[in-house]
């Protein structure tokens, strides 16, 4: 049987054969197709979780349906709601205190703080409404806390009363207030209000205006008197040792101010944020702006009209958070963002002016009221025709148009703390709105254009998102991320590429064969060294002794090619017996003896040079000290002064040489060479500094623009170093490219008399060239990407400067170093995802306009 | 040397001595002594490492007049030829001993211009390699690494040099293409254009038509013929009719030695050796 069937059975096992071939060609191709739509779709999701991240910061802000209530308070003079939007309490006509129920208009309870007590002439609040102030007929203020305490007492603690009250309602009962919250705890929310002792001023002159900044206690007014006009209070609370109990000494101090206008009191006076300066503002929206912080020379800085348009008058101000940046609104409906830049041409004794930043255009009726966020850079605005809007002051956008025409006329509106609720008084009732704003201060805008910050001269890209105080402002530029990024890629490509790029064809066209394999596979070793210790090396070791060394190393970057360029044409003397028996290692041991030469070379006339050109220091010098910039020029323009000579007395010394040295020796060739050699130095340098001088002479200083003040932790520290994290990738797929390079190709060359570097130039490389140029590009890619070297050897900070000795911060590094600390949700947490997106939507840019360009290098080699 | 009539020779023994490792003379047939020669090789011997590939090699090519290297494969043909142009120096573990003269003057010194003498000793390789560049940029490669800019003068050698190499009528409507769109035997002739374009004075064919169809070797063969006298050729080729067709000298090597050179009809149809014999009829193995 066995045998019969043998001839089958071989059949049948090559019938097997074929199946298992199959199977496993199916399963390859099975297995590659996954692989590659993995790739794709992993890329995908990644892009999609980025997205999902990042887009909820576009969302446009929300309100709820109103909830509307009567009440028969008359136009209040302040209302104060608490954090849950249930409470709200208003400082009447009347000077008393009533706090009503947001959801019913119904008053819940009523104080009476000035009973028995003359009334108030003068009242300020600040930002949060929590900090009060109140001047007297008497010539007194007197401050006071206003607040919700809200608790949540244990069951034991519940009066028996209140344990039935049902989820919603607001009752009072004992002095406070108490709610079921929507998850079935008992709150009690009680008015806290606290008068502080009367401050007697010494004029005792009536106050008619007044304005009070509490900072921990140390309280500081201006107060406008009937009498002396304004004046600049400070309070000092001294504790007596004896009796434990505070006395309060005041300072007063008489602001300056223009008497002669007529004397009815000005619309407001105001104490800005530092309560280093006081506006006084008319109610023809002139302002004076007074320096005060030498209170005892207060002098008027400017005068600023806060109407610029004809005819404008002012309606209403407030401060923003932290109170810097005051806000106004006209009768146009215009409102308008103030606040102090700094003023270079002296025209104001403190070197700043107030500046209108931001102009935001409401209904063309007049702004009411304006009220301020207490923690962050949102105002509402309420409007004549009884519309209230809310506007992000930076960004100019407004936010939300809530309709509160239908309780009478409009007194005003207020954020809530949280910016979770807003609420509306009108006339003949109170409005309120649950609202979402969102991310307010993010928008395409704001991430990618310039955006004129508080205090800031003008609109700028800045990157800033953490700062120390509340009213501090994220600020969430991406364009000098990118600019930090690219600098960074630059650098690092500049130093890089060049390197990796002659060292791959050194080693695929000139070096002995032998040699090629250790020596490639010790620069691949380079790869895997860890950018932390490149970083590491850079920031703690490289950079103290760049600092030290710079003089030398700006040196080096002329002598160390020069000494090699040198070596090169005494080389040619050499019979030529020697320089062939020499063409093995020795002559990579003399080419590696330039080095040092050059560096020595460099240390010897580096500090000779800082002394010539730099005063004495290069540090000192791109500080600012020392008049000369020839020297900076010179070096700047050494490269495009090298490019010229070689180009124009390259071409002219062919030519040269074609027509007289056919005929010359070896010997007379190299002395010619190197006669050239020096001559083009001349000529180079005298391009170059003869440029500078004419430079210098036409009154053009580096400083400033090209270069600036020194970071040790500098960009060219850093494109030095990252240089060195992307030599080993460039150069093994450079090497490669070449290297593959058919050999045939080669010797068709060089057999037709083409020496090594002409084949290298004018065969190997352009055959080469689709290859060379992706391996620039993954270089490219992981200079883009890299992080770890740039956290560690630059200062991390985002700033955009030209200037190679100055830092950054680039979009990863970004990530890496705040997106630990975000708070996860928050718009800056959204806003590093929209900045790795931004990163890779970078990459993915570079990569494909790379891989077009590759792909048409390859067309045209394949065609040719 | 005693002189036996064509159709009776007795083995010499020679391979034997080869083989042995003994030392011999070549039979070197006298009418090579009356041309004036171009290229003068004394003695040549070479070593690839350890191992030697050319044992003393003593030859002249005759000017103006096309040389024929025949012998089976492996026996040094393209090995003597790279000696010629130096190209063994690009193989590193090469060393070699004896002489060369071009013209009389040595060339295997180490004082020797390699790019010059490169210049002077064009070479065809067997397997066509143009440049990946253009037909008019193939041709004129050897005037631009001479700095060559005048487009006037450019375009006349090119002219000339495709002519000379038969393939100007074929290729002069698009002289911008590429190069590796030609057929390997229009490469093989742009090859043979490019060399020509140098002017050398040695032209050196390692099996320059190996890789041809026969129409295309007819022409390879032809243009041989027309280049002689302009140039002095050595050409190595394993086709026994187009040793006997092409050239003026053949040689024989055997296992890096050379053992019979003379004139090619002599070295067919007289040859004063029973292996040579067997080789060019064919009966050798
Ligand atoms: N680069 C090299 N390194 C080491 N040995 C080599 C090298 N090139 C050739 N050889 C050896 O030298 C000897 C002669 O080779 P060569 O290429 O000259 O032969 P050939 O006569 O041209 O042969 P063919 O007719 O097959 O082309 C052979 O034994 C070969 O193995
Ligand atoms: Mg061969």
């Amino acid at each position: 049987m066995r045998r019969s069937g043998n001839g089958t059975g071989r059949r049948k096992r090559r019938l097997e054969t074929t199946k298992r071939v199959r199977l496993a060609e199916r399963l390859a191709t099975g297995l590659i197709t996954a692989g590659g739509f993995g790739a794709v779709i992993a890329i995908t999701l990644i892009c999609a979780f980025l997205l999902a991240v990042a887009l909820p910061l576009f969302r446009r802000a929300q309100a709820s349906e109103p909830n509307e209530a009567p009440v028969a308070e008359r136009a209040p003079r302040r209302v104060f709601p608490d954090e849950y939007g249930v409470l709200v309490a208003v400082l009447g006509q009347d000077w008393n205190l009533r706090v009503l129920a947001v959801e019913s208009g119904q008053v819940l309870e009523e104080i009476e703080p000035f009973a028995g007590l003359s009334r108030p002439t003068a009242f300020s609040a600040s930002v949060d409404g929590r900090s009060l102030a109140f001047g007297f007929e008497d010539g007194s203020v007197r401050t006071a806390r206003i607040g919700f305490e809200s608790s949540f007492p244990i069951a034991d603690e519940v009066p028996a009363e209140l344990v039935d009250v049902a989820g919603g309602r607001v009752v009072e009962f004992g002095n406070a207030i108490w709610q079921r919250t929507p998850e079935g705890k008992l709150r009690r929310e009680a008015l806290d209000f606290e008068l502080g002792e009367p401050l007697q001023l010494d004029s005792a002159s009536p106050v008619q205006r007044l304005s009070h900044l509490d900072d921990d206690g140390d309280q500081t007014f201006v107060v406008w008197t009937r009498d002396a006009g304004p004046l600049f209070v400070q309070a000092e609370s001294t504790m007596n040792l004896f009796t434990g109990e505070s006395e309060t000494s005041l300072e007063e101090r008489v602001l300056p101010y223009d008497r002669e206008s007529d004397s009815a009191p000005p619309a407001q006076v105001l104490l800005t944020g530092t309560g280093r300066e006081v506006l006084i503002v008319h109610g023809d929206g002139r302002a004076e702006r007074i320096d005060a912080r030498d209170p005892a020379n207060a002098t008027v800085a400017e005068v600023v009209d806060l109407t610029p348009e004809e005819g404008e008058r002012l309606t209403s101000t407030t401060f923003l958070v932290g109170r810097s940046t005051l806000i106004t609104g006209s009768d146009r409906g215009v409102i308008r963002a103030w606040f102090d830049a700094p003023r270079e041409d002296g025209a104001t004794p403190d070197g700043k002016a107030l500046v209108e930043a931001h102009t935001m255009r409401g209904p063309n009726t007049p702004v009411v009221h304006l009220a301020a966020s207490p923690r962050s850079r949102l105002i509402v605005a309420t409007f004549g025709d009884g519309t209230v809007q809310a506007y992000h002051v930076t960004s100019e956008s407004r936010l939300l148009e809530l309709d509160a025409t239908d309780i009478g006329s409009p007194f005003g509106a207020r954020i809530l703390p949280k910016e979770d609720h807003v609420l509306a008084f009108g006339s003949a009732g109170l409005k309120s709105w649950e609202v979402d704003f969102r991310s307010p201060e993010a928008s395409f805008s704001s991430f990618f254009r310039p955006v004129w910050y508080e205090t800031y001269p003008g609109p700028q890209h800045v990157w800033q998102s953490e700062g120390a105080s509340d009213a501090f402002e994220t600020k969430l530029g991406f364009v000098p991320l990118v600019y930090g990024t690219i600098k960074a890629t630059f650098y690092s490509m500049l130093f890089g590429t060049p390197l990796a790029l002659l060292a791959a064809l050194f080693t695929s066209e000139f070096l002995d064969r032998r040699l090629r394999a250790p020596i490639k596979s010790s620069i691949e070793m380079m790869a895997s060294l860890p950018s932390v210790v490149l970083g590491f090396l850079a920031g703690l070791v490289i950079a103290p002794f760049a600092q030290t060394a710079l003089p030398a190393i700006l040196a080096a970057i002329v002598t160390v090619p020069l000494a090699l360029l040198l070596g090169a044409h005494l080389w040619q003397f050499l019979p030529t017996e020697r320089r062939s028996a020499w063409s093995g290692w020795q002559r990579v041991v003399a080419m590696a003896a330039a080095l040092p030469v050059g560096v020595l070379a460099a240390a010897w006339v580096g500090p000779g040079l800082e002394r010539l050109f730099f005063a004495g220091s290069i540090e000192l010098w791109l500080g600012g000290k020392g008049a000369h910039s020839i020297g900076a020029w010179g070096l700047l323009l050494l490269p495009v002064s090298v490019l010229l000579v070689t180009l124009v007395g390259g071409r002219g010394y062919a030519a040269f040489l074609a027509r007289r040295g056919e005929s010359w020796t070896r010997g007379r060739t190299a002395r010619v060479d190197l006669l050239k050699l020096g001559v083009g130095l001349v000529a180079t340098l005298g391009v170059a500094f003869g440029v500078g001088g004419l430079l210098e002479v036409s009154g053009f200083d580096p400083r400033g623009s090209l270069l600036d003040t020194y970071d040790p932790h500098n960009a060219l520290l850093v494109g030095f170093v990252m240089g060195f994290a992307i030599i080993p990738i460039i150069y093994t797929l450079a090497e490669d490219a070449l290297s593959s390079v058919p050999e045939h190709l080669r010797l068709a060359s060089l057999g037709a008399g083409a020496t090594p570097w002409q084949t290298a130039v004018r065969v190997v490389l352009p055959t080469a060239t689709s290859g060379l140029f992706s391996a620039v590009m993954i270089g490219l890619g992981r200079a883009v990407g890299e992080t770890m070297i740039v956290l560690m050897a630059t200062g991390n900070t985002p700033i955009m400067e030209i200037n190679p000795f100055s830092g950054f911060r680039t979009l990863s590094a970004n990530i890496a170093v705040e997106l630990p600390e975000a708070v996860q949700g928050s718009t800056h947490y959204r806003a590093l995802f929209l900045a790795a997106l931004v990163l890779f939507a970078m990459t993915f840019v570079l990569n494909t306009c790379a891989e077009t360009v590759r792909i048409r290098f390859r067309k045209r080699s394949s065609r040719l | 040397m005693n002189e036996l009539p064509g159709s009776i020779l007795e083995p010499s023994g020679l391979f034997d001595a080869i083989h042995e490792g003994r030392s011999f003379d070549a039979v070197v047939h006298e009418a090579t002594f009356d041309e004036r020669s171009i290229l003068e090789i004394e003695k040549l011997r070479l070593w690839y490492g350890s191992s030697q590939a050319l044992f003393d090699i003593s030859m002249l090519c005759p000017e103006g007049k096309v040389t024929a290297l025949i012998g089976p494969s492996g026996c040094g043909k393209s090995t003597l030829l790279r000696c010629v142009n130096r190209m063994n120096d690009l193989i590193d573990t090469v060393r070699i001993e004896g002489q060369i003269r071009l013209s009389g003057q040595p060339i295997l010194d180490s004082g020797t211009d390699v790019i010059e003498l490169r210049k002077r000793i064009g070479m065809v390789f067997q397997k066509p390699n143009p440049f990946p560049m253009s037909i008019f940029e193939n041709v004129v490669y050897s005037l631009r690494i001479d700095g060559e800019r005048d487009r006037g003068l450019l375009e006349e050698v090119c002219e000339e040099s495709l002519k000379g190499a038969g393939l100007w009528e074929e290729v002069k409507d698009r002289l911008e293409s590429s190069a590796l769109a030609l057929s390997g035997g229009q490469q093989q002739r742009l090859c043979i254009a490019r060399a020509i374009a140098a002017e050398p004075e040695v032209l050196l064919l390692d099996e320059p038509c190996s890789a041809l169809d026969p129409i295309a070797t007819g022409r390879v063969e032809d243009l041989i013929d027309e280049l002689k006298g302009t140039y002095s050729i050595l050409m190595v080729t394993h086709n026994m009719q187009q040793a006997s067709r092409a050239s003026d000298y053949t040689a024989f090597m055997y296992l890096g030695r050379l053992v019979e050179f003379g004139p090619t009809q002599d070295l067919f149809l007289q040859p004063r050796l029973k292996e040579t014999e067997d080789y060019v009829t064919g009966r050798f193995g």
